[in-house]
């Protein structure tokens, strides 16, 4: 299967990627030249057209996205169908953005409909990679803290924590996530206890294509 | 370390203080006297090399003086340096707490000895050198051929790694080479991933012959303790620049790259918004030159006090061009 992978910078592509193929159980080929943003806005400005170029301008079968939360809202399945908005959450504001652009799309004889799946890291990709390894750091512990005005810890913090160092370059960065992505994958199910809406969101689309 | 300097009537500065970290990224409209801050460094160092009337704020008359003020950090935590420019002369003043410094002249030259603000040049980069013992790259960029033979010859480990991070960076090319194109000269080139074509450094792109500077910056064994860099992204590719900040942080917190030697202190320009996004974690790190009627005031971006709230969902870079941070130029 070919798929379009799209975050906030490289290492998290590496990270998407093996956690993709370990739900999908099988390999997968990222698109070339890889699409490439610069953090969260972009993202999001960028996804109607990401989504149009994977249809029209590659043969991928699927896309890929995914974000940082930072200190964005996260709402759980519970909290989203008592809220009139939700547009604050991220994972909220790329499904709308890609189920609008897919609706957009025309259908085409040569070509399927691009399955889609949106992960959101909360309230970084560094959090996913300390699960397993840090029983304090997880979804619920951050989104609790957050309604109880605290911010359990910082992005840096995490980082430290995972690659040594708040300013590691992109090459130890990019071998410690993939080293702990790998680890991650023999346990697919603890992640998705530890991180159940943005995880969960991303596990779900994978399982549904 | 320079923990602050205090500039007094100083071409653009004329009462201005910055502070400054391991790493420094100066950012502001032209003429917002960054690259000027950098120079009253070596006119510090060298005072004599720049009369009062070349570097003294436009307007500004005797009695009144020109001087640059240096608080030295770690491990000079105690000392403070002044150079200062007046119709008797240049004169140095160094105090260890509250006392003067008799040796302080030459504490001030030997901590600014090696200071040098690069301002690369790809045709200097590029151009042949006649090998000389210890070259060093000129702040143009010249003397690359010579650095990077020495590297080679003497640090074969550090070369081999450098000439892995070239292929990461510009991965048509894998790796440096040397040509004599004289007796006693050296040239580069760098080969080409596939084919193996050796590449002469004339021919190369600005982009990667500011990349191979830079580059070779980061991985000598004995760079400078402070270095200045003007526009580290120019020419470069904006998908480049995270590079080039694991190049300057490699040279500014070597223990983070498992580099055994000390800090380089390092300050740089940029106009990049694409580069001012990449110390967006760190903005203790960032300093924007806002340029006032007749001073120009240096404001550390972590102390302002919304910065979360106006960084919450957009691009550093982005909030620096609209203006929100100050630091643009003026319109009228």
């Amino acid at each position: 299967m070919k798929v379009a992978y799209v975050s906030e910078w490289r290492p998290d592509e590496a990270v998407a990627r093996i956690l993709v193929e370990a739900i999908l159980g099988e390999p997968t080929e990222p698109i070339a030249p890889p699409i490439r943003t610069r953090g969260w806005p972009s993202v999001r400005n960028l996804l109607p057209a990401v989504l149009k170029h994977v249809y029209y301008g590659t043969d991928a079968d699927a896309l890929v996205v995914l974000v940082d939360s930072n200190r964005s809202p996260v709402y759980t399945d519970k909290d989203r169908e008592g809220l009139e908005t939700k547009e604050e959450c991220r994972l909220v504001q790329l499904q709308k953005a890609l189920a609008e652009t897919q609706a957009q799309l025309p259908q085409l004889p040569t070509r399927a409909r691009i399955k889609t799946a949106v992960g959101l890291a909360v309230p970084a990709i560094e959090a996913w990679l300390l699960c397993g390894v840090d029983r304090n750091v997880s979804e619920g512990a951050w989104v609790r803290a957050l309604r109880e005005g605290r911010v359990p810890y910082t992005k840096n913090e995490l980082k430290v924590r995972v690659y040594g160092s708040d300013r590691a370059g992109e090459v130890l960065k990019t071998e410690r996530s993939i080293a702990e992505a790998r680890r991650l994958a023999q346990d697919i199910a603890l992640l998705e206890s530890k991180f159940p809406i943005g995880f969960g969101a991303l596990a779900g689309d994978v399982r549904a294509w | 370390m320079i923990e602050s300097i205090h500039f007094t009537n100083f071409k653009a500065l004329r009462d201005s203080k910055v502070e400054l970290g391991r790493f420094t990224l100066l950012v502001g409209p032209n003429g917002s006297g960054k690259s000027t801050a950098m120079q009253a460094l070596v006119a510090a160092r060298e005072p004599d090399n720049f009369p009062h009337e070349r570097i003294v704020t436009a307007g500004v008359t005797a009695p009144q003086r020109t001087s640059v003020r240096i608080a030295w950090g770690p491990p000079d935590h105690d000392r403070e340096s002044e150079t200062s420019w007046g119709s008797e002369g240049a004169q140095v003043k160094v105090h260890r707490g509250s006392e003067p410094w008799k040796n302080g002249k030459s504490f001030l030259q030997d901590k600014a000895r090696r200071l040098t603000i690069y301002s690369l040049q790809a045709q200097r980069i590029a151009a042949a050198v006649p090998l000389k013992k210890d070259m060093q790259l000129a702040e143009d960029g010249y003397g690359l051929p010579g650095v990077l033979d020495r590297l080679r010859d003497q640090h074969p480990e550090r070369f081999e790694a450098l000439n892995e991070e070239l292929a990461r960076w510009i991965p048509e090319f894998d790796y440096v080479l040397f040509e004599v194109p004289a007796t006693g000269q050296r040239a580069i080139a760098l080969r080409t991933r596939v084919g193996g074509h050796s590449i002469a450094a004339a021919d190369l792109s600005q982009g990667t012959l500011f990349a191979l500077a830079i580059l070779t910056l980061a991985y000598l064994p004995d760079p400078a303790p402070m270095i200045c860099l003007e526009e580290p992204d120019h020419g470069m590719h904006p998908r480049l620049l995270r590079d080039v900040r694991d190049a300057i942080y490699r040279l500014a917190y070597p223990e983070n790259f498992g580099e055994k030697r000390d800090p380089v202190q390092v300050i740089a320009t940029t106009h990049s918004p694409y580069m001012l996004d990449l110390f967006r974690d760190h903005p203790e790190e960032i300093v924007i030159a806002q340029k006032t009627e007749d001073n120009v005031v240096f404001e550390r971006l972590s102390d302002r006090a919304d910065l979360d709230e106006i960084l919450h969902d957009t691009h550093l870079g982005d909030a620096w061009y609209s203006g929100i941070l100050g630091g643009v130029p003026a319109e009228r």
